[in-house]
């Protein structure tokens, strides 16, 4: 009768390992579901803090980032446990170094600006690789256009601090998202639109912007192209922009700048 | 004794069940029939028209579809709907399908909070157009302005929420025998001007023979419906001046962001002409109108107490059906740089684009069927669908492939030119609103001025609109916030099932939409920060 129980007992022991490996729980489905639907409440219910695997305490601190009521008190037991998982070489740590990076950033009643950055380029600095160390390096570089002190510089290159980043992003669609918010930010500070306008257009080359951030991004690279005096590219994003979006009301005065940027095109003998 | 009060207690109590019974299977609801899924439509259309044509999509919606039903909630819109939506949205009892606008004052965070996306599905074919002119055309693709406000009031610039049903514009219903009687012609006003010289000529009939008849019906919605496309025309050089990014377009925030910094005024010259023309068109109103509402302004319209009625074609239903007189719908002429009183000020025609599509449906995010609502949403705005909802309402289609009855087709001439901004400096945003309702009887009537009430909003302005820019910031950050968690789920979901393609194009969504909307936040919060110490100014 020994042997039985011993095998019984290893087989347990070995239990948990597996479960690491093994497909995610019902539970952790369930709070990803309910995470990914706007939910943070529902996840507070199916999951503790203190226990359960990574991923579980990983999706608990996300919603407790998100559920109300918003205090401190309540970023504080998220970063807890995020400071945990984010000890780890994985992806998971990455992205629990990231949210963590998000509560300086974005949760806490008084953002802390200067430490979001410092996390957000220690996390790229350790896991350069890691989508979440990339998708930080975006809002990092977002912090420098717009709000780090450094920003504020009379007369220094606005943009350059952003563009610096943007080298180490590897990830397409996120050097999409970047070049645009360079090249939006380059138009708030009023930058050259030399500098502005081939991140505009780089973003466009990437492809894939919805909704009216499509509409307004074609239409603005040919209006911005056209006060650049780079005529055929002001010409091709309005013929664009009509093929495009032929009922818009902005169609009628696209047409009347198509009608300038050919009649300048054909002064210059380029039409 | 005590068996026979038994015998009796027995027999009450089987006549009551049977009477229960009897109520239960033939004067309620059928239980045994009832439909396992039930999608509630909620909307404010309660004029002529909209209510049957939803019906009428509903009844061809239940025959194709025998597992749902379709129940639509009328909700009166002006003073009720808002506050309605808000407590059964925030109660989680909302319905499974809403309208919403942009411009309902105090309801911007709406969306954000309760609505779901419908980007992923409308970059889809819409199933119920198989067979028509728009298969296997992107389902946002098939209508008339391909989503243009829904795309344009989005909280998230990446992302699509709503689904328009019809096409509205604003026209100027004519009561053509009183315009014969009072001008001795027929003929539609080509110019501003020319409306000018016949809102004249009506205050001359009025003086001549006691009649009491108005030039423009009035009430506070008319008005301000007549007051902003006319506003509107003076502001296109304002609003071409501001344009930096080059959108051709500005958005309210960015309007915000400009006063604040001292870009515009309401006293500067272009924006005091604009309102000059509507203290023009609000004199040819009857004094108190802005006590009134639209349904005044009808009444007095139906009565013939009043030559035209500005408003939307969205009435044009309830006009025709109740009208004892001819009616002819015309287009309010633009304001043109060759107008004698403020042409100086113009840079163009005013235009209307090729039409905008309205009566926005919206998803509510805790719907408890949303595929079936979505469903719906697909087939109400199908060809055959929307051909349905056409035939039945009278209204515009939203929708290409929909034939368009005779009687409403000329709803469609547009009027091309510049079009450049969200919303005229009145409705930029609530607290605007306010303070323009506030301080508009400094601008109507005998002793009012386009000076003194230019005066008073550029008195008052400035703390309103940072309180406005400040909502503005409120609401994209609902919307940023809550992404985070969101995203972690989605990225959750898609590394628990690698073949789940969906939930990673979701997520990386999700992530290029927040990314957009933070620069948005960080734009306004930097503006906010720099004109600090102008608010009061």
């Amino acid at each position: 009768m020994p042997t039985p129980r011993l095998s019984c007992l290893a087989l347990f022991g070995l239990l948990p390992p597996l479960l690491g490996a093994a497909p995610a729980s019902p539970e952790l489905n369930q709070a990803w579901t309910a995470l990914a639907n706007s939910r943070p409440r529902d996840v507070l219910r199916i999951l503790d803090s203190d226990r359960g695997s990574r991923p579980e305490r990983l999706a608990w601190a996300a919603a407790r980032m998100n559920a109300q009521p918003a205090t401190d008190d309540n970023m504080r037991a998220a970063e807890k446990v995020l400071v945990e998982l984010a000890t780890g070489s994985d992806e998971l740590a990455a992205e629990a170094a990231y949210l963590q990076a998000r509560l300086y950033q974005m949760y806490f009643v008084q953002p802390d600006y200067p430490r979001a950055a410092e996390l957000y380029r220690a996390l790229a600095a350790r896991q350069p690789q890691s989508h979440w160390a990339q998708l930080g390096l975006v809002k990092l570089a977002m912090l420098k256009l717009y709000v780090l002190p450094d920003a504020t510089t009379a007369g220094a290159d606005r943009l350059a601090p952003a563009e610096a980043l943007l080298a180490e992003i590897h990830e397409p669609l996120l050097q999409r998202d970047l070049h645009r918010q360079i090249g939006q930010a380059g138009v708030v500070l009023k930058q050259p639109l030399a500098r502005l306008l081939p991140h505009l257009v780089a973003a466009d080359r990437i492809g894939g912007i919805t909704g009216t951030a499509h509409e307004d991004l074609i239409v603005q690279i040919g209006v911005l192209s056209l006060r650049a005096g780079l005529l055929a590219q002001a010409k091709d994003y309005f013929e664009r922009y009509l093929r495009e979006y032929p009922t818009n009301v902005r169609a009628w005065n696209v047409t009347r700048l198509l009608t300038e940027a050919n009649r300048q095109l054909a002064k210059e003998g380029g039409g | 004794m005590r068996r026979r009060m038994k015998r009796i207690g027995f027999w009450l109590l089987l006549l009551a069940y049977g009477l229960a019974s009897y109520w239960v299977f033939t004067r309620s609801s059928p239980l045994l029939k009832e439909r396992p899924v039930t999608i509630w439509f909620a909307h404010w259309q309660i004029e002529r028209g909209p209510p049957d044509g939803i019906a009428a999509v509903i009844k061809r919606y239940e025959e194709l579809n025998p597992r749902v039903k379709v129940v639509q909630l009328l909700v009166p819109g002006a003073t009720i709907y808002p506050q309605w939506m808000r407590a059964n949205l925030a109660g989680g009892t909302g319905p499974d399908l809403m309208e919403w606008g942009a411009w309902v004052e105090g309801q911007k965070d709406i969306p954000a909070r309760y609505f779901t996306p419908l980007t992923s599905e409308l970059a889809q074919p819409n199933p119920y157009n198989r067979g028509t002119s728009q298969e296997k055309i992107p389902w946002q693709d098939t209508f008339h302005d391909k989503l243009l406000a829904p795309r344009r009031d989005s909280p998230d610039p990446g992302q699509i929420y709503g689904v328009n049903i019809t096409e509205t514009s604003l026209r100027l219903f004519c009561n053509v025998e009183l315009l014969r009687k009072i001008t001795g012609s027929v003929a539609a006003p080509k110019t501003y001007d020319d409306l000018r010289q016949i809102l004249v000529k009506v205050r001359e009939y009025v003086r001549r023979t006691g009649q009491p008849v108005m030039g423009l019906a009035g009430s506070r919605d008319t008005a301000r419906a007549v007051a902003e496309t006319v506003f509107s025309c003076p502001l296109l050089g304002v609003n071409q001046r501001m344009d930096d990014g080059g959108n051709l377009y500005l958005y309210n925030r960015q309007v915000l962001a400009d006063y604040l910094e001292g870009r515009w005024r309401y006293s500067e010259p272009a924006v005091k002409a604009g309102l000059q023309l509507v203290r023009e068109v609000t004199q040819a109103m009857k004094p108190g109108f802005i006590q009134l509402r639209r349904d005044d302004a009808m009444i007095e319209f139906l009565r013939g107490q009043a030559v035209f009625l500005f408003y939307g074609t969205w009435d044009a239903t309830t006009l025709r059906r109740l009208a004892s007189f001819k009616i002819a719908p015309m287009k309010l002429p633009s304001v043109t740089p060759d107008d004698p009183e403020v042409g100086r000020y113009i840079i163009g025609l005013g235009g209307e684009g090729q039409g905008e599509t309205s009566l926005a449906m919206y998803l509510n995010k805790s719907s408890p069927h949303p595929q079936e609502a979505i469903d719906f949403l697909r087939f109400l705005t199908s060809v055959p669908g929307n051909q349905i909802f056409t035939d039945n309402s009278g209204w515009l289609p939203a929708v290409d492939g929909v034939v368009v009855p005779e009687e409403i087709r000329n709803f469609r001439n547009y009027q091309e030119g510049y079009s450049f901004g969200q919303a005229p400096y009145d409705a930029i945003g609530s607290e605007v609103t306010i303070l323009w309702d506030k301080y508009f009887y400094k601008l109507v009537g005998d002793q009012g001025s386009a000076d003194q009430f230019a005066a008073a909003l550029d008195q008052a302005m400035p703390d309103a609109i940072r309180t406005d820019l400040q909502a503005e910031l409120r609401t994209s950050l609902v919307l940023v916030k809550p992404q985070d968690a969101m995203i972690a789920g989605w990225a959750g979901l898609a590394d628990g099932d690698p073949a789940d393609r969906r939930a990673r194009a979701r997520q990386h969504e999700l992530e290029a939409g927040q990314t957009m909307t933070e620069g948005l936040v960080l734009q306004m919060r930097r503006t906010l920060d720099l004109t600090a110490g102008n608010a009061g100014r």
